[in-house]
């Protein structure tokens, strides 16, 4: 802009040259450019100096066409103006130099209707009223045009600008995803291979304990070896534990298609062949009803419900005769109601508000982690679930899941 | 658990395990259950590569069944699997692989499972019950 209104006051010059019109080109086209450039730097974080640019466009013309003695032509120059503000993306700048070109149009009609002397203007002769109609009207287009262009430029731009914003933002998103994917995958696999260096030793001392068993019929002897692969076991269920405690607290979860009499099976067989010595065994019993398509995190719901089985299996009841669990699972469209309940020793009132804490355990006696309920209850929270307990000691326990279907 | 009676399953199994310990356990369980009569046991992929490779012109020596570890220093059990798949049919056709871990990473059951020469994934250690286990059910070769 600097160049072109420079450029502007040049030309006044010029014509002044040739016209001897000094005074005008001077004055008004150095006021204008004072105006202009101290707007902007009085106030340059405003946009005034905008419309002021917008203005002295329009007097420029007005200042050519009097230099030029009356020369209509000079109008033009108003619109080559209008042109430049489009650059500005800012339709109201329109608006000051479209007032002054009808201003300057009208005063000074009136002012040589009234016969001042001295001011050059259109001869009246050739204007008639249709030909001003349609110079008015063109003029009007122009302005209304380059608007519009303003206008128009400027949303171009916005949209162009929150285009590049959002592919810069989705890029950096998936750099982010990348990133974070690769690390769960080191994570998991350096929590598998710690697992497994943790659980390799124990197995071995598991299958020597095994072979030294056979070789005696000592009772102190065997009594030995089976403390012993009591403790082991204890730790070996600890790191499984902590093993989907760290998977679950990390992986997304999967949705599939849940068959909750497949997986009760499943749970059956493996808890069946894994009950300690000192326990007997536990009858196990399941039942399914209102069958219901069923979409949630299968892995997730494995460990949960083994979680709940195998602890009824642990605080079964001692005195009673048939100790048993019993699996209820109830579907709906919406949810799916797990209910399992045992005739196991119970757990107090006080006791039922800390069972899910982390490492909390009633009994020092009974073998287990500390982590079976706390990661049930991680499980049921990620699942968007509930659960709730109730219970009496010496009767029972009745743990009430609810999980939403994913579907 | 004596099967004095019943001839050994095998005549020759191999084990191919790092550690001592483990080693030890599966010798002395497999004779002790009559898997087999006489049990290898290699303490590296590459040594038991090494001896199948000797054995290609006695087909009758090679051992049947091949209890496999996974995680071992330098080439693992996946690693010699690789290298398995390079012999002749020959000595392919003979033996069984059992891969025998104390992984629980479910990508390791994965690859064994759709590895073509693994029959089946065994959990450490291999005890008496397992071994009944696959005497009952008399493991075949993978049709590949």
């Amino acid at each position: 802009m600097n160049y072109f209104l420079s450029g502007f006051f040049i030309c006044g010059l010029l014509l002044a040259f040739f016209y001897d019109t000094w005074s005008v080109a001077i004055g008004v086209g150095g006021l204008s450019l004072v105006a202009y450039y101290s707007v902007k730097s009085i106030l340059p974080d405003s946009n005034l100096y905008q419309y002021v640019a917008s203005l002295i466009l329009g007097i420029f013309m007005a200042q050519y066409i009097y230099q030029m003695h009356g020369l209509f032509e000079m109008h033009f120059i108003a619109f080559v103006g209008s042109a430049m503000l489009i650059t500005y993306q800012n339709w109201k700048l329109q608006i000051p130099i479209t007032l002054l070109v009808i201003l300057h149009h009208a005063l000074f009609a009136y002012l040589q209707f009234v016969r001042v002397d001295g001011i050059y203007f259109t001869q009246l002769d050739y204007m008639s009223l249709s030909t001003f109609g349609i110079h008015a009207l063109l003029a009007a287009s122009i302005f209304f045009i380059s608007g519009l262009w303003a206008y128009q430029f400027k949303k171009f731009s916005e949209k162009n600008i929150e285009q590049t914003y959002r592919i810069a933002s989705l890029n950096e998103a998936e750099v982010q995803k990348e990133a974070l994917l690769h690390a769960n995958h080191e994570l998991d696999k350096f929590v598998y291979s710690v697992s497994h260096d943790l659980r390799a030793p124990l197995s071995s001392m598991k299958g020597v304990i095994e072979i030294s068993e056979e070789e005696t019929k000592d009772e102190l002897l065997l009594k030995n070896f089976s403390l012993l692969k009591g403790s082991i076991k204890k730790l070996d269920d600890f790191i499984q534990d902590i093993l989907q405690y760290s998977r679950n607290s990390r992986m997304e979860v999967k949705k599939q298609s849940i068959d909750f009499a497949e997986m009760l099976e499943d749970i059956t067989n493996n808890l069946k062949h894994m009950s300690s010595n000192n326990e007997r065994p536990v009858e196990i019993l399941y039942s399914v009803s209102n069958q219901k398509l069923f979409v949630s995190d299968k892995s997730r719901l494995n460990v949960l419900l083994s979680n709940l089985v195998s602890n009824a299996i642990r605080y079964q009841n001692p005195v009673v005769q048939n100790p048993y669990v019993d699996i209820q699972v109830n579907m709906t469209d919406i949810e799916t109601g797990i209910v399992v309940k045992d005739n196991g020793i119970g757990i107090s009132a006080e006791n039922q508000k800390k069972i899910f804490e982390m490492f909390y355990r009633v009994s020092e006696n009974i073998v287990g982690s500390g982590l079976g309920l706390y990661l049930v209850k991680e499980i049921v929270d990620k699942l968007d679930g509930k659960i709730e307990v109730e219970s009496e000691p010496g009767k029972g326990t009745a743990f009430m899941v609810c999980i939403p279907n994913g579907n | 658990m004596q099967n004095n009676k019943r001839p050994s399953f095998y005549k020759k199994v191999m084990i191919v395990d790092d550690t001592y310990v483990d080693r030890y356990i599966a010798e002395r369980n497999i004779v002790k259950y009559g898997l087999a009569e006489e049990v290898i046991a290699q303490e590296s992929a590459s040594a038991a590569l090494a001896y199948l490779k000797d054995l290609w012109e006695k087909k009758e020596e090679l051992p049947q069944l091949i209890f496999l570890d996974i995680r071992m220093p330098e080439m693992d059990g996946f690693g010699f699997l690789k290298e398995y798949e390079k012999f002749t049919d020959g000595i392919k056709r003979n033996c069984i692989i059992m891969m025998l871990s104390t992984s629980l990473n479910p990508e390791d059951h994965k690859r064994a499972a759709d590895n073509p020469y693994v029959s089946k994934f065994l959990n450490k250690p291999l005890n008496a019950e397992q071994l009944r286990l696959l005497i009952e059910n008399e493991p075949h070769l993978k049709s590949a």
